[in-house]
């Protein structure tokens, strides 16, 4: 947990002085990621670099599992946190086990453990070990140098993780890749994060929460689903984006909106014409066919009325299933694709696990929005 | 008689005079790095420092050596040195903190901010940043600070010989005294030899000890 209270940092002095953040208070919780937002020359670098003390508070104070790091060596606090930046600083003269291996060394660590340890990173970040333990920095890709840096950053496996523009420096399709990564990383280790980005899609995909600033001050401190649906004032919302509806998509998951027992159900083995008569009884348009389980497709009343062979042979086949992590922006875009309003949700193990309409996403968009709509006057137009 | 043939029948001096030439610039070079090299490094740490140890290195450099040598005279009279090897030995170890103060300072400042940035930000004190990481990368430019000042202390130990320091100088300054240019030409030319094989090995010392990750980032920017 990391506590900023009453923060002010103000570098210079006098007539030169330049507040570089002002009162800042905010909770980063245990194993929560909290982004701090917003463009250069916004304290957001700054205030990372005051909680390993890189930079030294002018006023408040910063407590790290409640202890105050003014009270700590500002070696050992740092030695905590893993620390990740921008332009990774792999040091060129070691070898990439001995870049990931430096904090381990520094506390102290057993040869073997560290060798143990820097493997065990190295296959965590998708490298082989044996191919680049060896190597110099100098010989890897900027997306390697960049998983090394995050790999020397969770070397000691420190319990906070202080990541500045981590991912900056990549293209955008691998920046995208190593953020999936680390997602999926983020969920195993359970970190403490805090994490600067200048960029608010990275903010939305990484962030549990969103600092937003502005010159110094923290303007809006929330999930990124309710910045989105809820900005403060204009400064976020211009921000945020004029699109950040379509935003929004991208947090809501198939999860959070999917029907999870439909009623249009039919058995693969049923005949053409039970599931005719179960389609007038209900009064829907289609049904969708399972198979042990599996959704095999759906079938309509026109292509029912003049066959009579089983169903499991008739039914047109869903272009594509989708999982309960699917975004709600994933699903919309495959609707678009396939000009098609339904599609089945499947678990891993491709079982039938219900259904997500395009009525299911707008319902719960609107809900997300109730609240902003509340105060345009109700006007939904 | 010609120079080879001068160098064959003295070949005894002549020894005894290169030993005297090494030992001058080798003593001279050990005690420039124990002080240039710290020094260098400290100004580093102190901005404010900088600028003063490095303008006083360059004042040194724009005294000539002749000119040097009498004003120490004086000075080491006082304790019986006013001639020989300690007047010599002082002036050659003045005129190499300039390369040496100079690179070393150059060398670790050039050392890429987020480098410094990273390990500091890892818990790395500033001696283990020294150490493991600022010293690595800047220790092939430190060398070559130290090979300039050592093929120059070659060319200032030849004029030592007019303090009576002696050194392969002898040569040229008896030479001259006695227009006798077989004995100038010798002493010029073994001092050049000498100068030439000694740049030549401090250039291999520097290519041994650029760490090895350095050597392929080179490699891969060219």
């Amino acid at each position: 947990m990391i506590t900023y209270d009453h923060v002010t940092k103000i570098y210079g002095e006098g007539a030169n002085a330049v507040t570089a953040l002002e009162d800042i208070t905010l909770t980063i919780e245990k194993g929560e990621t909290v982004v701090f937002l917003g463009p250069s020359g916004c304290g957001k670098t700054t205030i990372l670099r005051l909680t390993n003390r890189l930079e030294s508070i002018t006023r408040g104070n910063i407590f790290v599992n409640g202890k105050n790091i003014r009270e700590q060596d500002e070696v050992k606090l740092r030695q905590q946190m893993g620390y990740v930046i921008q332009d990774i600083g792999l040091f060129p003269n070691k070898t990439i086990a001995d870049n990931i291996g430096v904090v381990p060394r520094l506390l102290g660590w057993s040869k073997e453990r560290i060798a143990k340890r820097v493997d065990e990173l190295l296959t965590m970040c998708r490298l082989d070990p044996d191919v680049f333990r060896s190597r110099y920095p100098a010989e890897l890709s900027g997306g390697q140098q960049q998983r090394i840096g995050v790999a020397r950053g969770l070397a000691a496996d420190p319990e906070i993780l202080l990541m500045d523009e981590p991912f900056g420096a990549i293209d955008p399709i691998n920046r995208e890749q190593i953020q999936d990564e680390f997602l999926k990383l983020k969920e195993k280790l359970q970190k403490t994060i805090a994490f600067v980005s200048h960029d608010i899609h990275e903010a939305i995909k990484m962030g549990d929460k969103i600092a937003l600033f502005e010159q110094g001050r923290l303007v809006q401190y929330a999930s990124p689903a309710f910045i989105l649906t809820h900005p403060k004032n204009k400064y976020v919302a211009d921000f945020v984006g004029a699109d950040r509806a379509l935003k929004v998509l991208g947090i809501i998951l198939v999860r959070d909106v999917f029907n999870p027992c439909p009623e249009n159900i039919v058995q693969g083995s049923a005949t053409a014409k039970e599931t005719l008569t179960f389609i007038e009884n209900e009064d829907i348009n289609y049904a969708i066919v399972l198979d042990n389980d599996k959704p095999v497709g759906y079938v309509t009343p026109k292509i029912l009325k003049y066959e009579q062979s089983p169903l499991r042979d008739l039914v047109d086949a869903f272009p594509v299933h989708v999982r309960k992590r699917t975004s709600a922006r994933d699903v919309l875009s495959f609707m678009l694709m396939h000009d098609i309003l339904t599609l089945c949700v499947v678990d891993d193990n491709g079982n039938f696990a219900g259904t997500v309409s395009y009525n299911d996403i707008q319902k719960k968009i609107r809900e997300t929005y109730t609240g902003e709509m509340k105060k345009d006057k109700g006007d939904r137009l | 008689m010609s120079v080879l043939q001068f160098i064959i029948a003295n070949y005894k001096q002549v020894l005894f005079l290169t030993w005297e030439h090494i030992y001058m610039v080798g003593l001279s070079l050990i005690i420039a790095t124990a002080l240039g090299v710290p020094l260098g490094i400290i100004i580093t740490k102190h901005e404010e420092l900088a600028k003063r140890v490095i303008n006083g290195a360059n004042v040194i450099m724009t005294v000539p050596s002749i000119a040097l040598f009498g004003l120490m005279l004086p000075v080491l009279a006082i304790i019986g040195h006013g001639l020989g090897k300690v007047p010599a030995v002082i002036a050659l170890v003045l005129y190499s903190q300039l390369p040496i103060i100079r690179n070393t300072y150059v060398a670790i400042k050039n050392v890429p901010p987020s480098i410094r940035d990273a390990g500091k930000g890892m818990g790395m004190n500033t001696w283990e940043l020294l150490r493991e990481v600022e010293i690595p990368i800047a220790v092939p430019v430190i060398i070559a600070g130290l090979r300039t000042a050592a093929v120059m202390n070659i060319g200032i130990a030849a004029i030592a010989a007019y303090v009576g320091a002696g050194g392969l100088g002898v040569y040229i300054q008896q030479g001259i005294d006695r227009v006798y240019p077989e004995m100038i030409i010798s002493g010029a030319v073994l001092v050049s030899l000498f100068a030439i094989i000694v740049d030549g090995t401090m250039a291999l010392v520097e290519r041994i000890v650029t760490p090895t990750g350095l050597k392929v980032q080179k490699k891969l920017v060219q």
